[in-house]
Order: structure tokens, then sequence, then C-alpha cells
């Protein structure tokens, strides 16, 4: 047995145990990516597992490093922690991929449109709704008057027009709204709490809904005879009545209820809400209002200077875009809801996300491969009756697929989130040109997400693939092809399915994505 | 497939066998027959071996030796070494490119006549800059001699190669001996042709003289050399000689045997210096005992250990090398000392580790000989591919059996009974020779079983490195010889408990096993006797650069970098100021001037931030820009790496990216601290000393000439030397003579005769040959 320190803790293992497992027995987790389980050893590559030997102040990767007699091993001191982040920062400069496409980063929703193109394309409209409405509580009015920032961004404008991502949305909008049942999405169990909205525009009404769907109760606030607020002043030929009506009336049914014709003054807001609710969040969508409110100051978890009451939508200051004041609005239940668990107030995390900007030409052929080649279609009745069935699916078609297939399981975003790595830092030179290797029943091979650790060379020889995958190149330039020159589906055979699920990243995919 | 293509294959399989460690040797037996690999004849290889297609992939686009695509005709290699990189050898490379008419994105011309590369070091470094076609060895190649260079080449390619005479016979009435020194440096200088010159002049003249071909005579700044010994007279050298000097030479020393003989030959002499009398005399003479010639100086203040017998040695003659005390050592070893007792005098020696990491040599083989194992593997690591480095090269090349001696006590010493002899490809001639070595001893009961009947068996073989610098690391050589990708792995376990084949092994630097026979017959305290506290014994080193007299140096340990540069180099060529010394190649680093009355021992060069490395010496002057130096070392470092960790894989790139953006002047002041930064991530987190020491020449350049850091990034380079941020312009001192004008491959300069010349910047290039032309050193960087 060997007798070590990992972290002051002693520890005793046995002979040719590495640092790495000798850790784990401990409990202390550090992190692998190159790393497979008991599979290979003195494999290190990616140098994510750095820890440090106190006895000498050196660095090694404790996953190849075998435990010896007497070691002082630090996983987590600065300079441990700042060595991994390095690593992980010049791997970032090196990985010419997106963990989410360019179109679910500009919305402001980050409503996950790809996974909607695809739904859509592959008639699964039902389900493509629920996934819109986890972000967009009313995806028919945005269908109708968003502008669309997520167009903006769309990469298939570098091959012709952007998917209509908006008319898709509206669409499958639609198929729902025209259902005897509409969607209403499963409540978490009933707290009782009350939570009061102020103002029935898209923040409030996006508000209410996240703050119901988390079992809480909700009172919809509003001084006008309608709901709606700024939505109720868009012109008929650009958002018919009936869809605002309709998308309102889910709400309701959704369990919010609605005290219209009701102006909110000091006096009722300072005796009658903040008594009565365990919340308030206002949304009125007026920044003058503010004063009577008492309302000073904002963060940025919505939460004001005055404890429960929380602020959001056109209140701070006035916005052009719905779809801004409506992801506002469920920001702001998010916090109330962490408040009212006693949590709060909080802003949803959002993952570490990869960027590499612009398709080159070349790329742009790659990016065709996920793709139909068709031109974006134009709804045969005009714009506001929106797409058809057969429509919808065809432009839902058109979606490169931008997005990642491995967005949680892979490690170097995982790890990147979890030591705030910045991937700008060290992407100043030229960068690689990126491939997608499609011909493969269930595997895609991008092998410029790839971190070269060399895992599926080794299955995929260790299975006895005829072909297999090679290195091909050294040093920076070195990649992981197919030998030959051969097509994926002959490279891998019998090891897909091992090769994938031990890729550390995005590189090595089911078709079908996690 | 065609069967041509199969056939070869198929016979090349029949003579190395079927196993995957094979693949380095059939891979190479492939591309001697084809030029290149062509993918049928790899395929063949999968077809037929246990070779599979992941691993031929994965080994010929491993090692820069291979090539996938077909080549021109004849492979025009320039060197771009430590050495030829300091006078210019990319302008070179640029120029045969543009010469060509090569696109930048190719490599071959139109008619595929040639292919240009570019090679890390021929080992020539005191030629530099050096070119070579095919076999032919171009030296001083300047920008405007490219076209020269290549005209020579294709009128001389078709004339046959004069047979090899073997006059060298040794004769009971010999009048004297002529020594020629046969290294690659002199063969490249020209000494081919002076020894058939040579042979020619005796037997027309029936002269009864001994010529001795030696190995490197280490004066590789005066080559061609011949020595002239004989009986009653001191020595001469003759220096820088040219073939048709070479029968006044040797007439002036030595009479015809016959009168006719002696008519002819004086009735050659006139018409000789008729013709040629327009030929300056380069050619100097110097006696042996004469001081402060070059000769004297060079030679003085060094120690010949490694190098013992210098230019007395014939590299490939058993009986002299017996003569002279070879096969001592091994004698006394194997039959008046243990295994025991050999690892005590080496440990006892101090001797350390000549490759670089200066680890103690007796302590490492304790470690091998202490781990019981079947079987133990002793290796001779000749993969030197620093470039501005030939330590290794000129060793194997002159001195081959001093090397298998020290192998060969090495293996009785750890118990090893297989020895591998690991040489870089690009040293044909030091395969070669050791090949005849090893050959030799076979026969001589030197190898092979029961050794000079005292039972101790060992067996040597030869495996040639296939181009990648990262197996000069222990590992990495270990896994090539293995058939693998150089891939370092790891320590531990270090090789001396796990290495070839999971086997004990010794690995060992070809200068540190020269060493050994040399310290097992004069003991170990005379051997560290020489030396420092730190560092026992010589050091030997390639002393290249901007000096006087470059070559091969051995030197005791704990000389000063002045001694070295100023008494032995004889100081800076050309009046310049002396600047810095680069030490230990790309792992080193460069101490400045104002350092340089340190000794030189491995303690004292890694305490300034530099290396013992293998023993590059390079001495750069007043115009030698540090950043650009700096770039140079980390470009080759970063096309080095073999990728698998990713502090070096990608921590080296951005590194030299930022100092791209330096020497282009597009840096920014915060950019030294990211390299600082960069640079300190990359020394502590790679696996190898690849990576860890990779940022010393920039780390070391940072510390000691920040300033000139600082001027790139303000827009200009001190010394002129970066070209993007450099123009060329014309002074005042023009004569007119439009040399530059009509030699500008670009008509950036318009013909003015007898007035001062223009450069129209838009056109320029900065190809430098105008200023190489200029007669007056009129044209001037900026």
């Amino acid at each position: 047995m060997i007798e070590l320190k990992i972290n002051s803790q002693p520890v005793k293992v046995k002979e040719g145990t590495t640092v790495l497992k000798a850790a784990e027995s401990l409990g202390i987790e550090i992190p692998t990516m190159c790393y497979l389980k008991d599979e290979f050893e003195n494999h290190p590559s990616c140098m994510v597992c750095l820890v440090k030997n106190k006895n000498n102040g050196e660095l090694f990767p404790s996953c190849a490093m075998p435990a010896r007699e007497g070691m002082d091993i630090i996983c987590d001191d600065e300079e441990v922690i700042e060595a991994r982040k390095e690593g992980l920062e010049l791997l970032l400069s090196d990985h010419v991929g997106d963990c989410e496409a360019p179109c679910r980063l500009s919305c402001p929703a980050f409503m996950d449109i790809p996974e909607m193109n695809r739904l859509i394309a592959n008639n699964k409209f039902d389900e493509a709704l629920q996934l819109v409405k986890e972000d967009i509580a009313l995806p028919l009015i945005l269908g109708y008057i968003c502008p669309a920032p997520c167009e903006g961004a769309c990469r298939r404008k570098q091959v012709d027009n952007p998917v209509s991502i908006c008319l898709l949305k509206r669409f499958v909008a639609d198929v729902d709204i025209n259902k005897d049942s509409v969607y209403l999405p499963e409540k978490k169990p009933q707290t009782n709490k009350n939570v009061a909205v102020i103002g029935s525009g898209p923040a409030g009404l996006a508000a209410a809904y996240y703050i119901l769907k988390s079992g809480q109760n909700c009172v919809i606030f509003d001084k006008k005879e309608k709901a709606g607020g700024s939505l109720l002043s868009v012109p008929e030929n650009e958002l018919p009545a009936k869809a605002l009506e309709s998308e309102i009336e889910i709400i309701k049914k959704f369990g919010a209820k609605f005290e219209l014709n009701t102006n909110i003054n000091p006096e009722i807001f300072e005796n009658t809400l903040k008594k009565d609710f365990d919340a308030i969040i206002i949304a009125t969508g007026n920044p003058e209002e503010n004063f009577n409110f008492d309302l000073k100051t904002i963060d940025s978890s919505y939460s004001t200077n005055m404890n429960g009451v929380f602020a959001c939508g056109s209140v701070l200051r006035h916005h052009k875009m719905a779809i801004r004041a409506l992801a506002q609005g469920k920001e702001a239940a998010f916090s109330v809801n962490l408040f009212l668990e006693g949590k709060g107030p909080g802003k949803a995390n959002r993952l570490f996300n990869s960027r590499f900007g612009k398709l080159t030409e070349s790329e742009i052929e790659e990016y065709k491969k996920e793709a139909i080649f068709d031109n974006r279609i134009e709804p045969v009745k005009g714009k506001l009756s929106g797409f058809n069935k057969e429509e919808a699916v065809k432009e839902a078609q058109r979606c490169l697929r931008c997005d990642c297939r491995k967005p949680t399981s892979c490690k170097l975003r995982v790890y990147a989130d979890q030591y705030g790595a910045n991937q700008k830092k060290y992407s100043f030179g030229e960068r690689k040109q990126l491939k997608k290797y499609m011909h493969h029943n269930d595997v895609v091979f991008e092998q410029e997400k790839c971190i070269r650790c060399g895992l599926c060379i080794e299955i995929a020889s260790g299975e006895k693939e005829l072909t297999g995958l090679t290195y091909i190149g050294r040093g920076f330039n070195v990649k992981i092809d197919i030998p030959f020159n051969k097509q994926l589906k002959e490279a891998l055979t019998i090891a897909s399915q091992k090769c994938v699920e031990a890729c550390p990243t995005g590189a090595l995919a089911f078709k079908n994505g996690e | 497939m065609s069967t041509e293509i199969k056939n070869i294959v198929d016979n090349i399989i029949q003579e190395k066998g079927k196993s995957v460690e094979m693949v380095i040797p059939i891979l190479q037996a492939i591309q001697e027959n084809f030029n290149y690999l062509p993918e049928e004849a790899l395929q063949r290889v999968c077809d037929t071996t246990d070779i599979t297609p992941s691993k031929i992939y994965g080994i010929s686009t491993f090692y820069s030796q291979f090539r996938h695509k077909p080549v021109g005709e004849h492979i025009i290699k320039v060197c771009v070494g430590t050495a030829c990189h300091v006078k210019g050898a990319m302008l070179v490379y640029d120029a045969f490119k543009r010469e060509l008419e090569i696109e930048d994105f190719d490599d071959t011309d139109k008619d595929g006549l040639f292919t240009v590369e570019k090679i890390a070091c021929l080992g020539c470094c005191t030629l530099a800059p050096v070119v070579q076609i095919d076999e032919t060895t171009y030296g001083h190649v300047t920008t405007e001699k490219v076209g020269e260079v290549i005209q020579d080449f294709i009128e001389n390619k078709d004339k046959p190669k004069s047979e090899q005479k073997s006059s060298l016979a040794v004769d009971e009435k010999t009048q004297g001996e002529i020594r020629i020194g046969l290294g690659s440096c002199c063969i490249a200088s020209g000494s081919q042709d002076i020894k058939e010159e040579l042979e020619d002049t005796l037997s027309r003249n029936h002269i009864h003289v001994d010529v001795k071909q030696v190995g490197c005579v280490g004066v590789c700044n005066q080559v061609p050399m011949l020595e002239i010994h004989k009986p009653d007279e001191v020595t001469s050298f003759y220096t820088k000689i040219n073939a048709e000097e070479v029968r006044g030479i040797v007439l002036n020393h030595f009479q015809p045997t016959s009168f006719i003989d002696r008519f002819k030959s004086r009735f050659n002499n006139f018409v000789d210096s008729f013709v040629f009398e327009n030929i300056p005399k380069l050619t100097k003479k110097y006696a042996e005992d004469e001081i402060n010639t070059p000769i004297s100086e060079f030679l003085e203040g060094q120690i010949n250990i490694a190098t013992e017998y210098r230019g007395e040695l014939k590299p490939f003659d058993l009986e002299e090398y017996k003569k002279l005390d070879g096969f001592k050592a091994l004698d006394k070893c194997l039959k008046n000392m243990t295994p025991q007792e050999v690892v005590d005098e080496i440990e006892e020696s101090g001797l350390k580790g000549r490759g670089g990491g200066g680890f103690l040599t007796g302590q490492k083989w304790r470690l091998v000989k202490d781990n019981k194992s079947d079987k133990k593997y002793v290796i001779c690591n000749g993969d030197e591919g620093d470039p501005g480095a030939f330590m290794d090269r000129m060793l194997l090349e002159s001195y081959p059996f001093r090397i298998i001696e020290g192998l060969i006590i090495a293996g009785y010493a750890v118990g090893a009974s297989e020895g591998i002899l690991y040489i870089r490809a690009e040293y044909p001639l030091a395969v070669k020779r050791i090949r005849e070595g090893i050959e030799i001893c076979q026969r001589e009961g030197m190898l092979g079983n029961n050794i000079l009947g005292t039972g101790f068996s060992f067996n040597l073989k030869i495996f040639e490195g296939a181009g990648a610098f990262v197996c000069g690391e222990e590992t990495a050589l270990y896994k090539s010889i293995e058939g693998n990708r150089g891939y370092p792995i790891l320590r531990p376990p270090y090789p001396s408990e796990k290495g070839l084949w999971d086997k004990p092994t010794l690995i060992n630097n070809t200068e540190t096993f020269s060493l050994v026979p040399w310290i097992i017959r004069n003991g170990s305290k005379a051997f560290n006797s020489t030396g420092t506290e730190d560092s026992k014994g010589t050091k030997v080193f390639a002393l290249a650069g901007k000096i006087n007299r470059g070559g091969l140096i051995e030197v005791p340990m704990g000389i000063t970098i002045r001694q070295i540069v100023e008494n032995i180099g004889g100081g800076i060529a050309n009046n310049k100021k002396f600047k810095a010394v680069q030490i230990g190649g790309p792992s080193g680093g460069c101490i400045p001037e104002s350092m340089a009355d340190i000794p030189i021992d491995f303690a004292s060069l890694t305490e300034v931030g530099a290396m013992m490395g293998s023993g590059g010496l390079i001495v750069l002057d007043e115009t030698d820009c540090m950043v650009d130096i700096a770039h140079y070392f980390l470009s080759f470092t970063q096309d080095q790496s073999c990728g698998r960790c990713t502090f070096c894989r990608i921590g080296t790139r951005r590194m030299l990216e930022i100092l791209e953006k330096i020497t282009s002047g597009q840096g920014k002041m915060e950019d030294i601290g990211t390299l600082e930064k960069l640079a300190e991530q990359t020394q502590k987190g790679s696996i190898c000393n690849l990576g860890r020491t990779a940022p010393n020449p920039v780390t070391t350049t940072l510390k000691y000439f920040r300033h000139e850091y600082e001027a790139h990034i303000k827009g200009t380079c001190p010394t002129g030397k970066c070209k993007e941020i450099i123009r060329y312009e014309i002074t005042e001192d023009c004569i007119g003579c439009t040399k530059c004008a009509q030699r500008c491959p670009s008509d950036a300069i318009p013909v003015k005769p007898y007035e001062v010349h223009e450069i129209e910047q838009e056109k320029c290039i900065k190809c430098d040959v105008c200023r190489e032309v200029c007669p007056v050193d009129a044209v001037i960087t900026k």
C-alpha cells in the first residue's frame, strides 16, 4: 500500500493506483475529458485534470500519474484552478463549434429554435409547441408581431434567406389553438402562495404564466377594461384581435385571475397588495408610474428596493420589442419563484456558450449538408395567414442545424462553464475550417470540435474496426480523420456507439442528438 | 493495383516482416522506391501485414520524412537551421521558389523537375546558408546566387560520379601522409572533389603518400582542408582549398619518383598557373606549431575526450582504432570489472547525460541495472534534431567504434543483451558509418555471442528516425521504435523501469556513450578533475553563427561563453558587435553579451533561463533581431510539437501568433503580458520537456531584450530584420552601377546608370537581393 495526502487528507491506495483514483476514493472530484474509465492508462492530453505536487511544486495530469509514497497533492488551489482554466481556454480557442445556434442566442427569450425546427420538420407539432412554451408564453401573438431578431442571426442567411422562424412558431401555436383542448403545461405542486402582477401586457402575461406553472396563485391587475396592455394598440392587420384574445384566454384557463379596471394607487399598493400577496411584480409598461410605488432601484434579478416587490418589462425603460418584455416577464417569474422558495431572488443561469462567428464559403457547403436546398417558402395564403402544414414542414427542413448535438453532455462546455473560461482570450489566430462528416446512418463527425484526445481511435482499434479512425499530421494541425479517405460509415461500423459515448465533446455525436 | 507497386511492396514486406513495429522501416523502404508513399502501396501493406489503416496513416503523417504526394525529380532542401536562419535562409528559400516560379501554396515547379522544401538542419552550420539538391550540397548560398546554383546543378547532374579509387593502401616506402576530412561539412564544402583530385595527382606523379580519410576535424570553418604530415617536417595545414590547388600543394611537399614524372609535373604546373592565374587564392597555409593562426587558436583550449584523436582517426579502420587504445576499455570491463564496478566508475566520474537534461549517467545506469528483468535494452539517442546542432552527427560519423564500444560497455554494466542506435534519417553518412562499424565488430567478435570470449553477448542494430524532433525525448523515442507515433508519455514510469517493450531500458545520448570508453580507460578521477563542481568533464558544442571560426569544439566544463566566442571562435565576424549567444537550441535561451562571463555548466545555464541542451551554440551579433530569434525557435518547436497535450499543441501556437503580431508591427503592449502568461502556463502544464522548455527562447529574450519587443510594438525593428515592418532604401553612396536594378526580381528599381538608384516601395518584395549585390553597401533597411 502507498500512503499519500490529497488536499491534506491522508489516503492509502494500492500500488499502481493513479492520483485521480486516489482522489476519487476520498470523494474529491477532479475534472477529466480525455480519460476513459479504467480502459486506457497514461493517456493524458487535455490537461484538465492537472493537480499539484506540493513537494516539488510541479503540476501533472492526475489521470496518468501513479500515486507514490509521500506525495502531497493539491487539487484545488489557485494555481491549479488557473492552469485548468487556461487549458480550457486554449482548447476553446481551437474549438470551431457553437454550443447554441446563433438564432437561439439572439432570441431574448432564449427559445430553443433549432429543436423547434427539427420537431416541426418531423411532423411533431405538439411537441414543438410545448418546447416553444418553455420560453415563450404567448407564441401565437409573438408569431404575428415579433421582429424576429433570431432570423437576423440565422446562418441560413449566408446561403439564401433565413428560416421563417417566427412563422413556424406561429404555425405550431395556431395548430394548438385550433384544438379542442389547448396545451396547458403541468404545474408544480400548489404552494398556496399568492403573487400579484400589475399590468397585463406581454411582460405581465408571461410572468403570470410562469408563476402559475410553478404552483403559485396569481392575480393580474390592470387599470384598463381589457387585458393585453400595449398589445391592444397593435393594428388588426398586424395582430388580429382574435389571436390576442385566445392566448389571454389560455392564461386564464391556466388559472390567472384578472382584476381589470383596477388602478393600483400607492395606497392600495401599500395597504392591500403588500399585505395580501407574498410577492408583487410590477409590469405596468410605464416608467412614469414608478413613483407611485416608491420604486427606486431594480437589479438584474428584477428585485427592487422593496422586499418582495419585483419589476420587469417596459417599466424599466420603453422597449420596442414585445419579445423582450415577454422574456423579462419569464425571468422575473423565475426570480419570484426562487424568492418564494426562500432561495431568491436570482437569475436563471445560462451555460457557457462557444461561438465561432461567421461561416466561410467552404463551411457554408458543409452546413448545407444538413438541410434541404429550397429557398425560403412564402405562405401561399399570404403572411397574415401563415404556413399550412406542408409549408411548415418544408420550411423547417431548411434549418442548418447550427446547434451542438451534445449541448449537455459535452464536457468541454460543462467545465468551461464551471471554470468561467473565456473563449476569446486566445482566439486571435486564423481559425480552422470546419467539416461535417455525414455519411453514416447514426453518427455525425465534426473534427474541428475535437480536442484530439484520440479515444475514438483507440476504441475503434480495440473493437477491430477494419478502417477505423486515425490521426493525421501532428502538432497544432493534428486532426482525427478516416484512413484512405473512406467514408464515416466504413470507419465506424461496430464501434460507433462506444465512440460517441466516449467523445468528450460534440465532435462525435448521434445524428439525433443526446 | 499496378503489379509494379504490388511486387515492390511485397518484396519489402518479405524483407522487413509483417509485424506492426516494422511500420516505419517499411514506409521508409517504400518511399525510397517511389520517392513518396503511393496510396496503393499503403493499401497493399495493410492488406498483407498486421499494420492497420489507422496505424499506417497515423505514422506516415506524423513523421515529416514521409510524403504522400509525388515530388519533383530533384529535391532542393533549404536548410533553415539556426545558423542558416541568422544568415538569411528564409530569403534563400523564397528566392528558390521565385526562381522556379513555384506558387506560394505549392512546392514543386511546373515541369516537375524541382521540389523545394525546408529542412530543420543539415548539420553543416559553418557553411550557412546551406542548400542540398539531391546529394549535392551547396554552401554559402545567398539570394543572388540561387540562379547560379540551379544552373550549376542542372549542368552537372548528368555527369557520372568518378569512381572511387582505392589508392589508399598503405605503402612501405611512404613519403608521408596527407589527411583529408570527410565529415559531412567537409564533403559539403567539396572535400570529395579534393580527394579525387588528390588521388589523381598522386597516381599520375607516382608519389607514395598515405592518403588518410579522417572524420570531422572540427575546424569546420576552414574546410576543405588538407593536412600534410611528413616525417621530418612540421605539419602543414591548407585551409579552404579548392580542387585546382591540390596539385600545387602536393608537388610543393612531395617529389615525383621518376625524372619523367617530375618534368611532367612541372610542365603541368606551368600550364595550371597560366590557366588559373586569375583565380583569387583564398587558400591559406598554416604550420601546426605556428602560433596565432586560426588553426592553433581554434584548437587551443579544447580537450579531446569524446573527440579523442580528432583528425587522426580513420572512421572505419578498426585496426587503427585498436592501435589508439580502442576497445581497451571494453576489454577491461569484460575481463577485469564486474558490472557493478563499471557502474560505480561511471557514477564516480560525475558524468551527466549530454542530451540536455543533465541527469547523472551513473545513477541512470544503476537504476536500469537494479531493475530485474529477463530482457533489457540499451539505446543510443542519435536523433539530434535541434536546428544548429551537429555534435551527434560528427561523433557518429567520425568515431563509430567509440560509440559502439560505449554501448557495449553500457550493455554489460546494466545487464542488457540488445542495443539500438536511433539515428535520424537526415544523417545518411552517420547511418552508413555505424552500419559498417557494426558489421566489422560482428566479424571481429566485438559484437554478438560470447564477446572477446568472455561469455557476454550483446547485439546492436540501427533504427533510422523518420523526422520528428520530439523523438529525441526518451519516451517518444522508444515509442517510435515500437512503431508508434512519437508521443511522449508521462514519466514515471521512467524507461529505466519500463521502457522499450515495457522492459527496463537505458537511453543515453550519443556524446554520453562516446565519453564512456575514455572514462573507463583513464579512470573516473581523470575525468572529474576537469570541469566544475556541478558539471564534470568536457562538452562538445557546435559553434556557429556570426563568428569568425565556427566548428565543432570540445571544451572543458566551466569555460566561459566569452572564452569560446573570442578565443576559440576568433570573435565576431565582419567587425560587428557581439550581442548574445543562443545556447541549447530550441529548449535553450539567449544569453546576452553582458553575461558572457558565466561559466558553462548545467546549473549556471539553467539559472539564467537557458539550458545546456544538446550543445548548439549560435553566436549573434548586433544585426540580429532578438524577437525574430525567439520567433524562429518557437516556430520550430511549435512545428515539432507532437500535438498530444493542450499547452504544447495550442499554447505554443498562440504564443507564435502573438510573436507574429509583434514582428509585423501589429502588436500591443498588453500582448507582452499575455505572452508571458502563456509561456508560464506552457512551461508548467506540458507533459514532456519539449513543451516545458519550448517557451525558453521567448522568456529569455523577454528577460534580457524586452526593449526590442517594445520597439517592434512601437513600429520599428531595431536591426532591420523583420520583413513586415522594414523598408529597403538606397543611400547617396550609390554609384549607379545598376546591379541592383538588373537583379531585382520584381522590377522595383528602375535602371539609372551612374545615378543614385531608388526603390519603388509598392513593388518591393523585400527579397534582399539588392542589398546582397550592392558593391558599396548603399542598400540599407530601415
